[in-house]
């Protein structure tokens, strides 16, 4: 049941390919562009779904550049997660404080902000912070080996403990009162617009997952985190430190976090502490749409991104079409469809 | 936590006697009774007789989960679904006994069937998600945290679109409201109170005296090694999964008696809080070790904890570090304890 390893997807593959050679071939292709036809496909639904009020590309329509600013601006928070939790993934491991600890950080930063702390400072402080909430994960599952969806569960009502506590009482976000304002450049990372009307938050999304796709198929990080995910105690046997690995790959996705933290209180210019609620279900969904096996083992963090594009889809295409209830019988929807695609697709 | 482990240290011999399982039942309830004076003594009037009965009274839901998530755990998986599917049997327990065509108002109509049928049909809903999860995790051996994520989104959606994300509370006939606030002769303990009394004996005994109970406990010892000497895993593991939701259903049932109202947002994180109780009661997350009586006693705990914050009058805000913080030292206690036993 565990362990599909690269070797044995390969083996399996062999099989019918043997007797049909155009097969294997095919079903490879399926496999390796499936989520990007979805993603197609979904794009295309929304845009025809209101052709009947709007104009193709025309104001209000899904695609009309207005909307997809909007869209990927206020998609930058789970880009910027999806590809460390991808690599998390890959090595089996799991973190379901990544939502806490966004909310965090986005206290945190806030905080900084309106006490007067310029934007450099404050984002290396909650860099750190990020890199607090990370190695916190990496030591309860790797040093003391608590099952990490036990640890992280833990860890996600103690940050969200944490950022609760810090929000004054009967307030219900850290913004701007009486005696002391909001700095308005709050706005400017993740708002104003630097290159083709797209803010800063979103091209250090980008940087970020560039980065990851590097780390992930050049260096041994990477092939680490694989060998680790298909079997790990093959990996501990050939020499791999799998400790210090799944503990790198914790700080890794806290690191992520606070950047996902910084991105939506700047985007939000206040500091909600339950505004990365429900991140980690995203996160999930995203990756598992992205075809990274839920035993651990392969996966790619490009494809987990465009997961989290379909997410966002989604959710901003709905709510032009359907009242807002519906969001979460949607959301769980894709979810049970991601599961089975990944099945499918693991299965073949 | 350190004389504990003296206490449990040599090798005496009433405690070699007993299974691993109560010995962590026992050592939770040592915990419980230290928690409780430490309790009693900092907070102001902690050990009024009516405090110690409300301990037990407001966490008769968390209790009933407790059972249904108990069982699942010990075969290594999870329920995240019962929260969502308390809400979603609660709404369409209300919306099914609502009265038709009544109001313009669309959350007041609802579908004017029999109280009876309504209860009936809602529950059907309940079972239908425990089949979802059970399908997706025998069939397509999804793991079961990812299923039941998504089965309680669908069912808190089904909630929330049935309600408009709001809540049903019009138009409804009397008899909806009776159950859940009924009480046993004049003493202030609820019916709720006394089914979930009755459901904790009923799983303590299938769980220590039936084949059903100790399959439960081989399947989550080794799950390979059960399906070999003849256990239908799937088979059973699909039982446990509606046994989980029909909890979750009369739960929601209950509740939305309770306060004669299907509201979308009702049981938001009872899923935490039935697994916070059942690894309190020392369940393993891998699997092949729990009790019911252990999740008892967790949920107890949880009780005089959270009750304790209250009557310090911290903020509601603390609960999250609370539980988060109880937990992780539960856990650890555990093992600890475990570990000292077995050398």
């Amino acid at each position: 049941m565990k362990a599909r390893n690269a070797v044995g997807t390969v083996a399996v593959n062999a099989e019918p390919g043997y007797l049909d050679p155009y097969r294997n071939r095919w079903i490879a292709i399926v496999k390796a562009s499936y989520i990007y036809i979805v993603f197609l496909l979904i794009v295309l639904v929304f845009s025809v779904v209101k052709l009947d009020q709007v104009r193709f590309f025309g104001r209000g329509h899904f695609l009309s550049p207005v909307s997809i600013v909007n869209l990927l601006r206020s998609s930058v928070p789970i880009i910027t997660l999806a590809g460390s939790f991808t690599l998390l993934m890959i090595s089996e491991h799991i973190d379901l404080s990544v939502g806490s600890a966004m909310s965090l950080s986005a206290v945190i930063y806030a905080l900084l902000v309106r006490s007067g702390v310029s934007f450099l400072p404050a984002f290396l402080i909650t860099m750190v912070l990020g890199v607090l909430c990370g190695y916190v994960n990496g030591a309860l599952v790797m040093k003391l080996r608590i099952t990490p969806v036990i640890a992280t569960l833990v860890t996600l009502n103690v940050f969200k403990g944490i950022a609760l506590l810090i929000v004054p009482n009967r307030i219900s976000a850290i913004k701007s009162t009486d005696t002391i304002k909001m700095p308005l450049w709050i706005n400017d990372y993740a708002r104003k617009a630097v290159f083709l009307r797209l803010p800063a938050a979103f091209y250090v999304a980008i940087a970020v997952v560039v980065v990851l796709v590097i780390v992930q198929r050049k260096t041994i990080l990477g092939k680490y985190t694989a060998a680790m995910g298909g079997n790990r105690t093959a990996a501990e046997l050939s020499g791999i430190n799998t400790v210090r690995i799944g503990w790198i790959l914790y700080i890794i996705v806290g690191v992520s976090a606070a950047m996902a933290g910084i991105a939506r209180a700047s985007y939000m210019s206040l500091g909600d502490p339950l505004s990365g609620d429900g991140m980690e279900l995203d996160c999930i969904i995203a990756v598992l749409l992205g075809g990274t096996n839920f035993y651990g083992g392969e996966g790619s963090v490009e494809k987990s991104v465009i997961g989290a594009l379909i997410i966002v889809c989604v959710t901003v295409g709905l709510m032009t079409v359907v009242p807002p209830f519906w969001q979460m019988v949607a959301r769980g929807s894709v979810l049970i469809f991601a599961v089975t695609l990944n099945y499918l697709l693991a299965k073949d | 936590m350190d004389d504990m482990a003296i206490a449990v240290k040599p090798k005496n011999t009433f405690l070699r006697g007993i299974s691993n399982e109560s010995f962590i039942s026992l050592f939770m309830i040592t915990v419980l009774i230290v928690l409780y004076g430490v309790a009693g003594a900092i907070v102001p009037n902690f050990f009024l007789p009516r405090n110690v009965l409300n301990l037990v009274m407001n966490y008769w839901f968390t209790i009933i989960l407790g059972i249904g998530v108990t069982f699942i755990m010990v075969t290594g998986n999870f329920d995240l679904s019962v929260g969502g599917n308390i809400a979603m049997t609660g709404v369409l327990s209300v919306y099914f006994c609502q009265a038709a065509g009544v109001s313009q108002n669309a959350l007041a109509n609802g579908l004017g069937l029999p109280y009876g049928v309504a209860l009936a049909l809602a529950m059907v809903c309940a079972l239908a998600i425990g089949g979802i999860n059970a399908f997706f995790v025998t069939k397509l051996k999804v793991p079961s945290i990812i299923v039941t994520l998504g089965t309680m989104m669908i069912a808190r959606g089904v909630a929330q679109v049935v309600t408009q994300g709001a809540q049903r509370n019009t138009s409804l006939p009397d008899i909806f409201g009776v159950v859940g606030n009924a009480s046993v002769g004049n003493t202030p303990i609820k019916i709720s109170v006394v089914i979930m009394a009755v459901l904790v004996v009923v799983a303590f005994v299938v769980e220590r005296k039936t084949v059903f109970g100790r399959r439960t406990y081989l399947i989550g010892a080794n799950r390979e090694a059960a399906r070999l000497s003849g256990v239908k895993v799937n088979r059973h593991l699909a039982y446990l999964y509606l046994t989980s939701a029909f909890l979750a259903g009369v739960t929601g049932i209950l509740l939305a008696s309770e306060f004669k109202a299907g509201v979308s947002g009702r049981a938001t994180g009872y899923e935490f809080d039935a697994l916070v109780i059942v690894l309190l009661g020392g369940t393993s997350i891998n699997g092949g070790f729990g009790s019911v009586l252990g999740t008892v006693v967790g949920a107890l705990v949880l009780g005089v904890v959270t009750s304790a914050a209250t009557g310090l009058l911290l903020s509601p805000d603390w609960q999250f570090l609370l539980k988060g913080i109880v937990t992780f030292l539960a856990i650890l206690a555990q093992r600890y304890a475990l570990d000292r036993r077995k050398s």
